[in-house]
């Protein structure tokens, strides 16, 4: 195998798909090969004359080797994150000589304390097109490099409010070295946190604020947020 | 219809154990490559206790119910219609986890040929030091006997 890069909650968007997951097609031998793995002789799977009898074609596949199919697609997706739920709906038999095509997207983004939720919506076609499995999973990934380094150092995990938030703080901190520009008997408080930053800024050098160092200043005072925010 | 007296009945906790041949029989039964289902020093580079379990590796666990007892199912046969499994740490080989079940639901619901019986089992599996390590839900739909051979 190749060595994964790893997929972090801060490189994903809602919408993204997930690198659809090809098949061979399925045959009998290895229908009767998941049931054995699986030790699920029902004989609907194994055995066809008793399929026939109980009104089907002939064997068909079990669902939940589909089910495992979504289950090699997210694994495969979220590499070193984890999956947290994996949910599959069996809609449409599966028979013998079907080729499957294994798809996912992303349809949702979320944190809950310190932890990165993605929503996957999950499906199963065969080679028909048809719709055979419809399911969804919720991974876990880190933020970022920053916040697994952080987390596995046994430290709290990195806050990043949400997806809009550290964009806002680089605005403000490409805003900031203007604020800070007029010298200080001119300097008028205009907002809060604005004249609380003058005031940090003690003493203020004559002529103009370095940004960087405002900058810096910045993200110290507004905690792990800025520090992620700093980071880029 | 089935007797809806045995919602809520609960199974004796069984232990099952995660073999190592059992887990890499059934990642090859899905046709999953990745190493750390097979090599034992590919799951621990990757910080695993032992091989890793597919994620659906749960459905080869077994409770102490039994259905076709517990609901007098006979010769009816059983078709499984949706799975859902909830994780709370990776399953490895070498767990020892204790499964318990219960009948959740049992009820009639309109199918493309009138009406089917069904019946929701859930089962949730715990470490050997009592910590919940899944949680599964499944749909089970209720098939007429076959035909006489």
């Amino acid at each position: 195998m190749a060595v994964a890069r790893k997929l972090y909650y801060e490189n994903v968007r809602v919408g993204d798909e997930l690198q659809p997951l090809l098949k061979p097609a399925l045959d009998r031998v290895a229908i009767a090969r998941y049931a054995a793995a699986s030790d699920d002789f029902n004989p609907n799977h194994v055995d066809e004359d008793y399929a026939r009898r109980s009104g089907f074609p002939g064997v068909f596949a079990h669902g939940s080797m589909a089910m495992g199919f979504l289950g090699q697609l997210c694994s495969e997706w979220v590499r070193a994150g984890q999956v947290k739920r994996l949910s599959a709906r069996f809609v449409k038999i599966i028979w013998p000589g079907d080729q499957l095509t294994c798809r996912g997207r992303v349809v949702e983004k979320r944190r809950e304390g310190g932890e990165y939720y993605v929503d996957l919506e999950l499906w199963v076609e065969n080679q028909k097109g048809e719709l055979v499995v419809k399911g969804n999973a919720t991974t876990r990934l880190f933020h970022s490099p920053e916040d697994e380094d952080r987390q596995r150092r046994g430290l709290s995990p990195l806050i990043v409010e949400d997806d809009l938030r550290p964009s806002l703080v680089e605005v403000f901190e490409r805003e900031l070295p203007r604020i800070e520009v007029p010298p200080r008997p001119a300097a008028k408080s205009t907002s809060r946190s604005r004249s609380r930053l003058v005031a940090e800024e003690e003493p203020l050098p004559a002529a103009k604020a370095p940004p960087a160092r405002t900058a810096a200043k910045t993200a110290t005072a507004r905690g792990a947020k800025g520090a992620s925010a700093r980071k880029k | 219809m089935l007797d809806k007296g045995m919602v809520g009945r609960r199974s004796e906790p069984v232990v099952n154990e995660v073999e190592k041949g059992a887990v890499r029989r059934f990642a090859q039964a899905l046709g999953i490559t990745d190493e750390v289902h097979y090599d034992e020093k590919a799951a621990e580079a990757a910080g695993l206790r032992g091989l890793l379990a597919p994620l659906t590796f749960p459905i080869t666990f077994r409770s102490s119910i039994d259905l076709r007892e517990a609901l007098a199912l006979g010769q009816r046969g059983l078709l499984h219609a949706d799975q859902s499994f909830e994780y709370f740490r990776p399953i490895c080989a070498g767990d020892r986890i204790q499964v318990v079940a219960v009948i959740a639901e049992v009820s009639e619901r309109a199918g493309a040929t009138g009406p089917m019986d069904v019946v929701v089992v859930e089962d949730e599996g715990r470490d050997e030091q009592g910590h919940l390590v899944y949680r599964g839900r499944k749909t089970l739909i209720v098939r007429p006997a076959p035909r006489e051979a």
